[in-house]
């Protein structure tokens, strides 16, 4: 069967991380999901906007779950961000009455309603249920990975909002990366903050919360961090360059989405899943990852 | 690079005088915020919030001085430092929904000024294109994908000016 979602892509993909939308699609093809274009998405409104104002956080966000819905269709996004925004207006849209008929009346003029009949889901989610499809389709065990996984807060909590996972023993997506022959290590910080909405208050503080991940990372033995979220993966793959640890070594490791680990063990093309844009160098893993 | 956010460091030296009911009773009515009277003040929150250790006014300490009704607290630097992670809210062991309160005292505290450049920045660009980032195109070709969908913005500036977004700020700062 074929399942279809609109997807929603956020603004963090398509700016920095284009190799994570095109290996989702490259994924999601072998897969047999079939992902419209979400005409008219804007910003989600992320927690900047929720910081801001939450009227206009639920405003936007809901305008965006309004339209998905006004076509009939669900909604799926690769985003951690965007997911726990969308996720997080639903749940209060359905819950406060007073919230849902003033977000109602501002969307009125836009000719849209928020009814609350669109699924939002993340697109971890969908693979998890394809799981047992996913490792049929394993052809190239990645022996040899040792994964850091980063799942991220907003794909987890709060839990009675996203209902993934377990909040404190989380296993799905690990579950979906050790299909692949990888091992996903167990780190003392996998649960905590990578630090990134930090970086437009204070990069100081953000780059001290992800210099304790990636000093947890090591501890783990892992050699490479895969993460579902972009936010997340600007600091792994981006303001991780260059990190050192108190006595200079470097903390670099390399940093993959879980939509890459999958399609190359699945034997997928290699071009669309993007690894030429992996800011920190693969070179570590290269031969495990089997690429050039 | 910042130093650490926020005016009011520690509660060393400072003195409170008068305790706002008024703003309790304001917090109160946020989304979450009607469980003020649980908390205990065990500190299970503060035990697992990342920042615990970068800020002077710990989580815990944020939701005691909410029920004394001391607005100072808009001041802490635990309003803007919290990374909103949810930690404290999934942990807290009577149920109060410290974060979504938190995001309330964030709203609270961009109202009256008290906020970091970076947001004043985000909300004009939000206002502007509806977007925090915009696309990289070469990079999408290189990946033959796809435009981004395209929406009109006149109809999320309709939108923004319904909610005030660009006049949130409260009177007397502005
Ligand atoms: S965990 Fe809950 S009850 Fe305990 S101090 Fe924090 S807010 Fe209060
Ligand atoms: S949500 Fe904020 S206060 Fe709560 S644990 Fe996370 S950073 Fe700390």
């Amino acid at each position: 069967m074929t399942e279809e979602y609109e997807v929603f892509l956020g603004c963090a993909i398509p700016n920095r991380f284009n190799n994570y939308e095109s290996s989702m699609r490259t994924v999601a093809e072998a897969l047999d999901i079939k992902l419209l274009d979400f005409d008219g998405a804007s910003c989600c409104g992320t927690v900047v906007l929720k910081s801001i104002d939450e009227t206009s956080w639920l405003s936007l966000s809901g305008r965006n779950i309004a339209l998905a819905e006004s076509r009939g269709h669900d909604i799926v996004t690769p985003c951690n961000g965007c997911y726990g925004s969308l996720k997080d207006t639903d749940h209060v849209l359905h819950e406060h009455e007073e919230q849902r008929n003033a977000v109602n009346e501002i969307l009125k003029e836009l000719n849209l309603e928020y009814k609350g009949a669109a699924r939002i889901r993340h697109f971890v989610e969908v693979l998890y249920d394809l799981r047992d499809k996913i490792r049929e389709k394993i052809v190239r065990p990645l022996t040899g990975l040792r994964i850091a996984f980063h799942p991220g807060c907003h794909l987890l909590r709060p839990s009675t909002v996203t209902g993934f996972d377990d909040p404190e023993l989380p296993r799905k997506v690990d579950e979906l990366l050790e299909l692949t022959g990888a091992t996903s290590v167990s780190w003392t910080l996998k649960l905590r903050c990578c630090g990134s909405p930090l970086l437009i208050t204070s990069e100081e503080v953000a780059t001290q919360i992800l210099r304790e991940k990636m000093e947890s990372a090591r501890d783990a033995q892992a050699n490479c961090v895969v993460t579902n979220c972009p936010a997340c993966h600007t600091q792994f793959d981006v303001q991780a360059i260059g990190l050192k640890d108190s006595a200079g070594e470097s903390l670099e490791l390399p940093a993959l989405f879980v939509t890459q680990i999958l399609g190359l063990a699945m034997g997928l093309d290699p071009e669309p899943l993007g690894l030429e844009l992996n800011r920190i160098s693969l070179d570590p893993i290269r031969e495990i990852l089997g690429i050039e | 690079m910042e130093d650490t956010w926020g005016q009011f460091k520690s509660f060393e030296g400072a003195k409170f005088e008068a305790l706002s009911a008024d703003f309790t009773r304001e917090v109160s009515s946020l989304i979450g915020g009607q469980d003020l009277t649980a908390c205990f003040q065990c500190a299970k929150c503060s035990a697992g919030c990342p920042v615990s250790d970068k800020v002077n006014i710990q989580v815990h300490e944020l939701m005691r001085m909410l029920l004394f009704g001391l607005e100072e607290v808009l001041e802490t630097d635990m309003v803007w430092l919290c990374t909103t992670c949810y930690t404290c809210q999934e942990r807290c062991p009577q149920g109060i929904s410290i974060t979504d309160i938190i995001f309330g005292l964030k709203n609270m505290a961009f109202k009256r000024g008290i906020r970091p450049k970076g947001y004043v920045v985000a909300r004009q660009g939000l206002f502007d294109t509806g977007r925090l980032y915009e696309p990289t195109d070469w990079e999408r070709e290189d990946l033959e994908l796809d435009d981004v969908p395209e929406f009109d913005i006149n109809d999320i500036q309709k939108m923004f000016k319904k909610t005030g977004l660009l006049e949130l700020e409260e009177k007397e700062d502005a």
